[in-house]
């Protein structure tokens, strides 16, 4: 009954699924694209110094399609790693993309959704595409939101795959302090994107935890800090929200 | 050329850090299909990824792999300080903020002449 609600909804707008995967890929070209698109200027820079091929950095852009992970690969090959361990150290890094999909989803399908657009979505989720995608889509009518994310995603990977390959041609180029700061883009945008979308009391303890805690827990236990930092101050962050909730209730 | 550098081994470390990093994504599929926006282990699945981004953000400034490292600590810290304040002051502006963050760190390098 719900699902012939939503039809309507998307019927009474005269959308179709094309035009709404247009919308979204329009929305991309904004503040967060455009940074993100600048910071995979600063890892094709990177894969440049490690003397990888241009068409290695634009495939690890397409396929991985997660720049922390995709920094992690880079640098640990460029470490000595060995191809498990730097496998393995990228795997872990990815623990955080699990409660990214879990929390997006819900948000994002409809009943008509099929296990293999969910999938697909799934594979879509990386830090802007998550942030823009919670940000943008819970206005839309229902069955407007997958193909709105699908336009959206696309069009960042597209993006940031053609930025890659400018990185990578531009970093012999570049003088230094330019690539160094490409390189500082990353973390410098994620963390403000965290503290622009933290806003219960709960996810601003959880972000300052999970900022303390990281590189405490890095001396302990270097191989699963960030999984570790993620149970710990998430869990803080929301027995907080649940603490806050409680006495405003009573 | 090392074997590191060799495009076919380049090329299966990508695969496999496909693997590594979509199986979680699989994961999260499998398990968002048994919970609901609103319940509160949602809530509580929402804010560790926060807290293990924040996690990663922390670890990429104070332990950065690669070319960052070579800005030292106290420039890494002072341009993203400068970042927060310049986001701060104008009331929350993404560009803003990380357009004075990357000033600051461009700057900084530029003056050390690193």
């Amino acid at each position: 009954m719900s699902a012939e609600g939503d039809l309507d909804v998307v019927d009474s707008s005269g959308r179709s699924d094309l035009d709404w995967a247009l919308k979204g890929a329009v929305a991309a070209v904004n503040t967060p694209g455009i940074v993100l698109f600048l910071s995979f200027l600063g890892f094709g820079a990177m894969t440049h110094d490690f003397g990888w091929p241009l068409w290695i950095a634009v495939v690890s852009t397409a396929l991985i399609w997660a720049a922390p992970a995709q920094v992690v690969l880079a640098g640990a090959l460029a470490n000595g790693a060995g191809l498990l361990g730097a496998a393995l150290a990228v795997t872990v890094s990815g623990v955080r993309l699990l409660p990214m999909v879990v929390a997006l989803l819900p948000v994002l399908r409809s009943e008509r959704t099929s296990l293999g657009a969910r999938l697909l979505a799934a594979h879509y989720v990386a830090v802007t595409a998550w942030f823009e995608g919670l940000r943008l889509t819970p206005t839309l009518p229902r069955p407007a939101r997958m193909p709105f994310f699908f336009g959206l995603a696309n069009a960042l990977v597209v993006g940031s795959s053609i930025s890659t390959a400018i990185g990578h041609a531009a970093a012999g180029v570049l003088p230094s302090a330019l690539s160094i700061g490409l390189l500082g883009l990353t973390p410098l945008y994620f963390l403000l994107s965290l503290e622009r979308g933290a806003q219960s009391l709960g996810e601003r303890v959880a972000l300052g935890l999970g900022l303390a805690l990281a590189p405490v827990i890095g001396l302990v236990a270097p191989a699963s800090d960030i999984l570790w930092t993620g149970v710990i101050g998430g869990t803080a962050g929301f027995l907080v929200q649940r603490l806050a909730d409680k006495r405003r209730r009573s | 050329m090392s074997p590191a550098l060799d495009p076919g081994y380049l090329l299966l470390a990508i695969v496999l850090s496909f693997v590594g990093n979509d199986l979680w994504r699989v994961l999260g599929v499998v398990l968002s299909a048994r919970l609901d926006e609103d319940s509160g282990l949602f809530a509580w699945v929402r804010m560790v990824a926060t807290a293990l981004v924040a996690g990663l953000v922390a670890k990429l400034i104070l332990a950065p792999a690669g070319g960052l490292a070579l800005a030292p600590l106290w420039l890494r810290l002072a341009a993203v300080g400068c970042g927060l304040a310049a986001y701060g002051l104008s009331r929350r502006s993404l560009t803003l903020g990380v357009a004075v963050g990357e000033a600051a760190l461009i700057a900084g390098v530029a003056a050390l002449g690193i």
